[in-house]
């Protein structure tokens, strides 16, 4: 409860600021819409070419990409301001020296304490792409998938912030190792299905870099119905990712000696 | 002709000065190299899917990615930067043309792009089974050189837009994803529905890209170095006005 409310008082005061620079603002909003309708138009071009696309047809891709642009949405909003550039900010500039003597988590402090709350356009966006995509469809997605969808929805997110957590964790042990544009670049690959890519690349995004977990599996869910097995697997992912980053956070605080040492 | 040749030298000290400096910056430069080639890449796989049967496609895309390295502009970091800190004065100073500067930063990380990007370039080619005709590669030489002209001159346009806006990145994001539309990224122009390709064959963003890329990958045998020269004499225009209007508007930080 308390780190609820540390999240809508950061949330606040980060809103507050944000919509105090009106251009800012309004650039915002434009490149949210050029980025995302770009990614439409990219995958509509197919469309005119094709029927379906690696067993997937234009609604269910307008399904994923709306999910795509979701949780990406909400990435951008509440993750990256606080783990972006870890490395950077939070060890080598001692951000994080001032979270250790709050009285607060150091982790939650660390990865969810600041947000962009005007990326959450972007999460609008995606929900509109998704009800695109849901009313293109040939059938309206069952209960069953709604649900699915939502959990595995979350099931995204956790593991979304835990890999970010995973990443800044690497500062403690090389403090100059800055993977973010990697990890960035890799999720670029999740606005498709990994039915697209070739074997090895397949195998990279679903089980080293999940980003088969972040749209395709839920989009999965939503329209061709939920198989328990892959919820199941979905959530031990998040816990099992959560755990690790939680284990890899404490032994990186125990190895930490401050930024001035 | 001794003010060209004055130039020519001093490009070529700034080439060199900056190719030594970004040499200790190899991880920094890397993470562009993947920035850089993910695009093509995704295109490589969506349109290798479409037709898998068609070995043209994993060519262009390939030569897509080299183009991309060869290409690469960041004005938005390398010279609005310095308008936004105010270093600009320091150049404007100087008893040599700005523009030297920023044309010196850009050569040279293109440079190790190209040098750190061609493994990729290598190991998917051998990966696809890319084979390349090496008349039609040289053929596309030239347009590779405007297609470099072009995207410098387009980003550069819109790094000056720094003069009147703190968002530059915002804008030169905004001009990224039209090249990635219409430039050929996003799908071969080719292949685009007829009105849109005939829309993006007048834009300047397939000469930016495509262009070089379809006459390197032989699935076009001549296009118009005309129509990219237009657009370069377009472009070199609006940048020569912008720049002017710019300075003239700029004070430094501090007066």
């Amino acid at each position: 409860m308390k780190l609820l409310r540390l999240l809508a008082a950061g949330f606040s005061m980060s809103l507050r600021r944000s919509v105090a620079f009106r251009v800012n603002l309004a650039f915002d909003v434009l490149l949210a819409f050029t980025g995302l309708g770009t990614a439409i138009a990219a995958v509509l071009i197919v469309f005119t070419r094709a029927d379906t696309l690696a067993g997937w047809s234009k609604a269910e891709f307008l399904v994923l990409i709306g999910t795509y642009q979701l949780i990406t949405g909400l990435r951008t909003t509440f993750i990256d301001p606080n783990l972006s550039w870890f490395p950077e900010t939070g060890i080598r500039n001692g951000k994080l020296d001032g979270y250790l003597l709050q009285p607060a988590s150091s982790l939650f402090l660390s990865s969810l304490s600041l947000s962009s709350p005007l990326q959450l356009i972007q999460v609008l966006l995606g929900v509109g792409v998704l009800g695109w995509g849901i009313a293109a469809a040939d059938q309206v997605p069952s209960v069953g998938g709604v649900l699915g969808w939502l959990v595995l929805v979350v099931a995204g997110l956790v593991v979304t912030w835990a890999l970010s957590v995973l990443l800044a964790c690497l500062a403690f042990w090389a403090p100059k190792l800055q993977l973010d544009v990697f990890y960035h670049s890799a999720w670029q690959f999740g606005r498709y299905p990994t039915d697209v890519f070739s074997r090895p690349l397949r195998i990279l995004l679903t089980y080293v870099f999940p980003m088969a977990l972040i749209a395709s599996v839920p989009s999965t869910a939503l329209l061709r119905g939920t198989r328990p097995g892959l919820v199941l697997a979905g959530v031990a992912a998040a816990g099992g990712a959560a755990t690790l980053a939680a284990l890899a956070w404490r032994a990186g605080l125990r190895r930490y000696t401050g930024a001035t040492s | 002709m001794r003010t060209l040749s004055r130039t020519g030298v001093l490009l070529g000290f700034r080439i060199r000065q900056e190719v030594l400096e970004w040499s200790g910056a190899w991880w920094f430069l890397l993470t562009l190299v993947v920035q850089a080639v993910v695009a093509p890449l995704i295109g490589l796989f969506v349109w290798s899917a479409v037709y898998p049967d068609d070995p043209a496609i994993a060519r262009y895309y390939v030569a897509v990615v080299l183009v991309t390295l060869m290409t690469e502009s960041f004005e938005q970091h390398t010279f609005s930067e310095r308008i936004y800190n105010g270093t600009l004065s320091h150049e404007l100073l100087r008893p040599q043309p700005v523009v030297v500067g920023v044309i010196g930063m850009n050569l040279a990380i293109r440079g190790w792009l190209t040098l750190l990007g061609a493994p990729i370039v290598l190991l998917t080619g051998i990966a696809l089974q890319v084979g390349f005709d090496w008349w039609a590669v040289l053929r596309g030489t030239p347009y590779l050189v405007l297609a470099a002209v072009l995207v410098f001159l387009w980003t550069f346009l819109l790094a000056l837009t720094a003069f009147w806006t703190d968002r530059v990145h915002a804008v030169v994001g905004f001009g990224s994803q039209l090249i990635f539309l219409f430039g050929g990224t996003a799908a071969p122009i080719g292949l685009l529905p007829d009105t849109w390709r005939r829309v993006a064959e007048l834009l300047p963003f397939y000469g930016m890209n495509g262009l070089p890329a379809e006459i390197a990958a032989g699935t076009r045998s001549g296009g118009s170095l005309g129509y990219q020269l237009v657009w370069v004499a377009l472009l070199t225009g609006i940048v020569m006005v912008l720049w002017r209007a710019g300075v003239r508007r700029y004070t430094a930080v501090g007066s």
